[in-house]
């Protein structure tokens, strides 16, 4: 049997295009946004000032009231308001971008850097209340656990503190409940006041007594993915980004903050129609030889604590950090 | 690879370290010192460098850079650690720097620490593994008095009577920033009075944070002592307005919370860590106006201070002080630049 020769192979015939686009873009990294859907959300409008002021009535006494008949009238009581002021800040980010690459790019560009844009918005908006959470609450050290550490790991004991302080600061579990059902290996989930957490803590929220993994809540729907677990009248939601400061612990170890309220005890404010801007600069606007466009994306914030009262926390390390 | 230059601007030095808000990223920051590149032989640094991530493993080091001496002959090498550039650019704002041992903690008040150190008054540290007083390993206090040997912190009445048993033996410290993410920012209490206006002691400066006629909201572990004033909200009456004396730090407000008959507040005991619950601290809660219509004066309005706003804009860049670092000596005067990479 002979063989031809002069074979066509890739030695010679090389395919005209070294490379092909795949059918779909993989995904852009983004973490988990944890730290705005619990707070309240207020409006600011357009030119009174930069500003804004959230008022509370506080209530009135309830000691004393009753008439003896002497025809003397109780003292009357002065009520107290409380101001929360919180200021509005911008942010912005742009990405400029020559005419070669929109011109050279096989897939649409422009479009793609729109959408990073977006997803920058809101991630720099969750770390901006993430911010607000780590700087202005009043947290308790974890004790209980038994990593050694000061603060220590977390435990069902420190977890049923932050319960009692909110509990008898009055404040408002922020989710219902979920009502048990006939599904092996659920169990009911208690209303319950919300927990941001930070990915680090799943192995030790996983050992705490008495979780229940979101797995076994009586149902799935409505459940937001970044949800973890629940604990006590907690539920944990996780994210990548949640508060933590290397190196400060008595070992010298990384504390992580974990913020947890309830109904009302913070929130951001927009600023009419300055939510979410995004926009475009044309390549004659931007550059004189009319190469470089540019997309930006800007939105208005202020937050605040609305209510100390119905917020606490706890820092905890690691058990891995012993 | 052209470069941009993002900002800069000049100043005159008090020897003290400098913080330089930047408008944004930074890959590389210069600094001269024109008063002493004028003087002859002065053997002080004229000129500092920094070099940016982008500049891979050319990049300076945390707290260092290249800086250059001049003498009869310009000597150009880098600058030892801690006494250069730090840029910050994450927040929490712990900056980059390694932890810097101490050697004591004295148990009095005010507290004196001994610690070789380049750290400015002012500045704010943070401590841990304080051995001998761990009731304090991580809480941060200001700093003044300083040299570089030591410093006083006028937060901490570190006496008996407030907890402290003996002086510590060890720790560390790190320099965070003046500010929180965002202010108004919680603050560590030391101290508590026993008075019908209480006299809340603090770790660091409160006048940076708050003013008369704000609310603030009292967290007081049971380890503590004094758990009548655990969960109070008060109002500020006065910010440093009574003298360190006793147990009551120089850093106070004094509140509208009559203490008098409280249990006496004082800090766990070093040995009861790490079970003992921790830490006491204060947090914003609002404000209450008051008008005085005899005086005109209006108290609660002071929306530079009194509204949740950022705190510490990053990013940043430190620069140290002293005549051989980039923020020169008092007096001195120095012109910075810095620039960004365009690609």
């Amino acid at each position: 049997m002979s063989f031809p020769t002069g074979i066509t192979s890739l030695n010679n015939m090389a395919p005209e295009l070294p490379v092909q686009a795949s059918e779909d873009l993989l995904s852009t990294p983004m973490f988990s946004l944890i730290h705005s859907f619990g707070v309240d959300l207020h409006h600011a409008e357009s030119y009174i000032g930069k500003t804004t002021r959230m008022s509370r009535f506080e209530r009135l006494s309830t000691e004393g009231g009753q008439l003896d008949g002497s025809g003397i009238d109780p003292a009357s009581e002065v009520p107290v308001r409380t101001d929360i002021d919180a200021t509005m800040e911008i942010y912005a980010k742009s990405i400029v971008t020559n005419e070669q690459v929109v011109l050279y790019e096989n897939s649409k560009t422009l479009t793609k850097f729109t959408a990073l844009l977006g997803q920058w918005l809101r991630e720099k908006e969750d770390l901006l209340m993430r911010d607000l959470f780590s700087s202005s609450v009043s947290y308790i050290n974890c004790t209980g656990g038994g990593n050694g550490d000061q603060p220590s790991n977390l435990c069902l004991k420190d977890i049923n503190n932050i319960e009692n302080i909110l509990l008898g600061n009055d404040a408002r579990s922020m989710l219902t409940s979920l009502e048990a059902t006939n599904k092996y290996g659920t169990a009911g989930v208690r209303d319950a006041f919300i927990a941001l957490a930070n990915t680090n803590l799943c192995a030790d929220l996983q050992l705490v007594q008495g979780v229940t993994l979101k797995s076994a809540y009586p149902t799935q729907e409505g459940i937001r993915p970044e949800e973890y677990c629940a604990i006590s009248r907690f539920r944990f939601f996780v994210s990548s980004k949640a508060a933590k400061t290397p190196g400060i612990s008595m070992r010298a170890n990384t504390v992580y903050t974990i913020p947890m309220y309830g109904l009302e005890a913070a929130c951001k404010v927009e600023q009419n129609n300055y939510t979410a801007v995004i926009g475009y600069r044309p390549p004659w606007v931007v550059s004189s030889v009319a190469q470089n466009s540019q997309l930006y994306a800007k939105f208005a914030i202020a937050r605040a604590i609305t209510n100390q009262n119905w917020l606490s926390g706890l820092n905890a390390t690691t058990t891995l950090a012993s | 690879m052209p470069f941009t230059i993002i900002s800069g601007d000049s100043f005159t030095s008090t020897g003290a370290g400098v913080k330089i808000p930047l408008p944004s990223s930074a890959d590389f920051f210069t600094t001269e010192n024109i008063t002493q590149e004028a003087a002859s032989n002065p053997n002080t640094v004229i000129r500092g460098r920094w070099f940016g991530k982008k500049f891979g493993s050319g990049a300076s080091a945390a707290g260092s850079g290249i800086k250059v001496v001049k003498t009869t002959a310009d000597l150009t090498s880098a600058f030892s650690a801690g006494t250069g550039f730090t840029y910050v650019d994450t927040s929490p704002v712990v900056e980059a720097q390694s932890a810097n041992a101490i050697t004591s903690i004295t148990a009095v008040n005010p507290a004196v620490v001994t610690q070789t150190n380049t750290y400015s008054d002012g500045d704010i540290l943070q401590f841990y593994s304080t051995t001998g007083m761990l009731q304090i390993a991580g809480m941060n206090f200001q700093i003044s008095s300083s040299s570089g040997s030591g410093y006083t912190l006028l937060g901490l009445p570190a006496t008996a009577s407030n907890g402290f048993a003996a002086a510590a033996t060890a720790g560390y410290t790190r320099r965070i920033s003046k500010y929180g993410a965002v202010e108004p920012e919680f603050l560590f209490i030391t101290n508590i009075s026993q008075a019908t206006q209480a006299v809340v002691s603090t770790s660091v400066d409160p006048s940076a944070h708050y003013v008369v006629g704000m609310k603030i909201h009292l967290s007081v572990p049971y380890s503590f002592g004094m758990t009548q004033a655990n969960q109070l909200t008060g109002k500020i009456v006065a910010v440093n307005a009574v003298s360190a004396t006793s147990n009551i730090g120089a850093y106070n407000l004094t509140l509208d919370i009559d203490s008098s008959a409280f249990t006496a507040f004082a800090f766990p005991a070093s040995t009861a860590s790490p079970t003992a619950a921790l830490f006491a601290t204060l947090a914003p809660a609002g404000a209450s106006t008051q008008f005085n219509p005899v005086t005109g004066v209006q108290t609660g309005y002071d929306f530079k201070v009194q509204p949740f706003r950022t705190g510490q804009f990053t990013p940043y860049m430190y620069l140290a002080g002293g005549a051989q670092s980039p923020a020169g000596a008092n007096n001195d005067v120095i012109n910075w630049l810095a620039y960004k990479l365009e690609n």
